[in-house]
């Protein structure tokens, strides 16, 4: 018997081409204790083949092009803690990341296109961390490198 | 009470497959910085296991460790257990409406049924084929993208990638009962229900590694089947363990009166 | 009369390094005496105890996986807590305290948020048992104040405390 198998269809083109996902991984109960983010925040994408680099810092420089959908959220150390994106501030003319729900939940994800290609644009996160209701943003910045 | 440690074990799922290696693909966690773990969120993690001993040498805490794999960039462990069930059911109801509308329709002349039947199609998605080997959390499931929605087989690209499955912990830590891991089934909302576990030994001080097997599932079409395919790969880690003794806090040495000054203590009622 | 008394402090970390307070909930405390204390499960709990019984602290987080130790735990003269007033001055109040002051009265029972000196490698507070002995020289029927400090985790706001919860003789 003959078979074949067949990787589905993967970076053919923007309208094809996989999201990029960011995800921030944030120790809620250090920011929380400290009231800041420094040292409390780790950034990840999947774009490593690309050429991201910073892995696992709060610098993380995601190798975007123009066309490319980001997807950012976040993942709490602690299980029980609450961690969520407010904020995503970024040069508007080059994406304008919105808040959306995955369908039937009130857990949110940010998503934006990159609108043209850049050199090196940086991005300030704030998030909302277990009940405090002041949002802390981010002391160092990821960006976004063409 | 026993300390409770997760170590979080974050996977770029997509990467993994590519080069067929957890190798630079994979990011530990626990949450015991200040306890003295280093390699935080990256894959040289060693977790620092402080234990404890009473005067007469026992063993006073007990350590329990916990370990969560996630999936980098998919579907985040926070949305409804069974998620992927309901999104499915979902999609099949309105296809269902759907097609209950189009067949309502179908006496009307000039209709393109097969235009609406395509997007019927669409609205269904693919689902995943159930195999033996595949048969379990897994089989029967339709395809989601990264946000969530329904795939359809001619545009799986975005698909999310299931949460990465430990099947085995060995090695050192294991070998020299340093450690006793096992799979564990708990009402647990962010690991599916499933999650290994394990009670630590600190009475012997030392690094000890261990082994996680790690299964990832990567999405193929055969003869015109979309499948997960199973691959199982290995991911290292360390334990490293000390031990002090337990002191009295009051007294730095052994139990003693309650420091209460003279004077201290007010009768209820009085100001 | 039962050998030991055991006090637990339950913490909502989470909950009170977001709202800056051990109040509104965040801090239970509850013991295992063989009286009735009086404000089980509240942060004004009054142990009842007897001469020669050992009492024993611990504290516990409710979202397990946080890390909440006792820093200290001092018990309050009666003259220094009135000294600069009505349930004031707690900067004063502090007689078993680590040498730092702090910068304004508060109103008692209200958590400070304020940094209280580095929690160093050497504090190692999960080695620290609070265990002792309850003096016979205590009158019976009188509230002794202690104040329960808490550390979660480390950073500005990671200490917190509370000169609510007592221990009594019990009155015969």
């Amino acid at each position: 018997m003959t078979t074949t198998t067949t990787t589905p269809r993967r970076r053919e083109n923007n309208t094809g081409r996989r999201p990029v996902s960011i995800t921030a991984v944030v120790d809620c109960v250090g920011a929380l204790a400290a009231g800041n983010m420094q040292g409390h925040l780790y950034m990840y994408d999947t774009n490593k083949s690309a050429g991201s680099t910073g892995f696992g810092t709060e610098e993380l420089q995601t190798r975007a092009r123009k066309g490319d959908q980001l997807l950012w959220n976040a993942l709490a150390l602690e299980c029980e803690a609450y961690v969520a994106i407010d904020g995503i501030e970024i040069d508007s003319s080059i994406c304008v990341p919105e808040r959306k729900v995955y369908p039937g939940t009130d857990v949110a994800y940010w998503i934006g296109t990159v609108k043209k290609d850049v050199a090196n644009v940086t991005y300030r996160m704030k998030f909302k961390l277990g009940t405090r209701d002041e949002p802390i943003a981010t002391t160092l910045s990821s960006s976004l490198v063409g | 009470m026993p300390q409770q440690l997760a170590i979080i074990v974050l996977v770029d799922v997509g990467s993994a497959l590519e080069s067929e290696s957890l190798e630079g693909n994979t990011y530990l966690f626990d949450n015991m910085k200040l306890q003295g773990s280093t390699g935080q969120g990256t894959g040289e993690l060693v977790t620092a296991i402080n234990g404890s001993y009473w005067r007469d040498g026992s063993q006073a805490s007990e350590q329990v460790l916990n370990w969560l794999p996630y999936s980098l960039g998919s579907i985040p462990p926070t949305v409804p257990r069974g998620y992927e069930a309901d999104r499915a059911r979902q999609s099949d109801e309105q296809a269902l409406a759907a097609l209950q509308d189009l067949a309502s329709k179908s006496s009307v002349p000039g209709t393109d049924q097969s235009e609406q039947l395509s997007q019927v199609r669409k609205t269904v998605g693919a689902r995943v084929k159930t195999t033996r080997r595949t048969s379990g959390r897994l089989s029967g499931q339709k395809i989601l993208d990264v946000t969530g929605k329904v795939v359809t087989e001619d545009n799986t690209a975005a698909y999310t990638y299931p949460a990465p499955v430990i099947t085995d912990i060995y090695g050192e830590a294991v070998d020299s009962k340093i450690m006793y891991p096992a799979e564990y089934g708990s009402p647990d909302l962010v690991t599916d229900g499933w999650y290994w576990s394990a009670t630590v030994d600190t009475s012997r001080p030392g690094t000890y590694s261990y082994v996680m097997r790690i299964q990832l599932h990567k999405l193929v079409g055969l003869n015109g089947e979309l499948r997960w395919e199973a691959v199982n790969l290995t991911c290292p880690s360390a334990l490293k363990i000390t031990s002090e003794p337990r002191r009295n806090a009051f007294t730095k040495a052994g139990m003693g009166m309650l420091p209460i000054p003279p004077g201290a203590g007010t009768r209820p009622g009085t100001p | 009369m039962k050998p030991q008394v055991n006090i637990i402090a339950v913490v909502d970390v989470i909950g009170a390094l977001s709202g800056s307070t051990l109040l509104d909930g965040n801090l239970c405390m509850m013991d295992d005496g063989e009286h009735s204390s009086a404000h089980q499960g509240t942060p004004d709990l009054c142990t009842v105890v007897q001469p020669g019984q050992v009492v024993s602290w611990t504290a516990l987080a409710v979202d397990l996986q946080t890390p909440v130790e006792i820093k200290n735990i001092s018990f309050v003269p009666a003259d220094d807590r009135h000294a600069s007033g009505q349930g004031q001055g707690q900067a004063q109040g502090r007689p078993h305290g680590q040498g730092q002051s702090q910068p304004h009265g508060q109103a008692q029972g209200y958590s400070n948020g304020h940094a209280q000196g580095e929690h160093s490698e050497g504090d190692k507070l999960d080695l620290d048992v609070w265990t002792g002995v309850v003096p016979g020289w205590l009158q019976p029927g009188v509230a002794y104040q202690y104040r329960l400090e808490l550390q979660m985790y480390e950073g500005e706001n990671s200490v917190m405390h509370i000169d609510t919860p007592a221990l009594m003789c019990r009155q015969h």
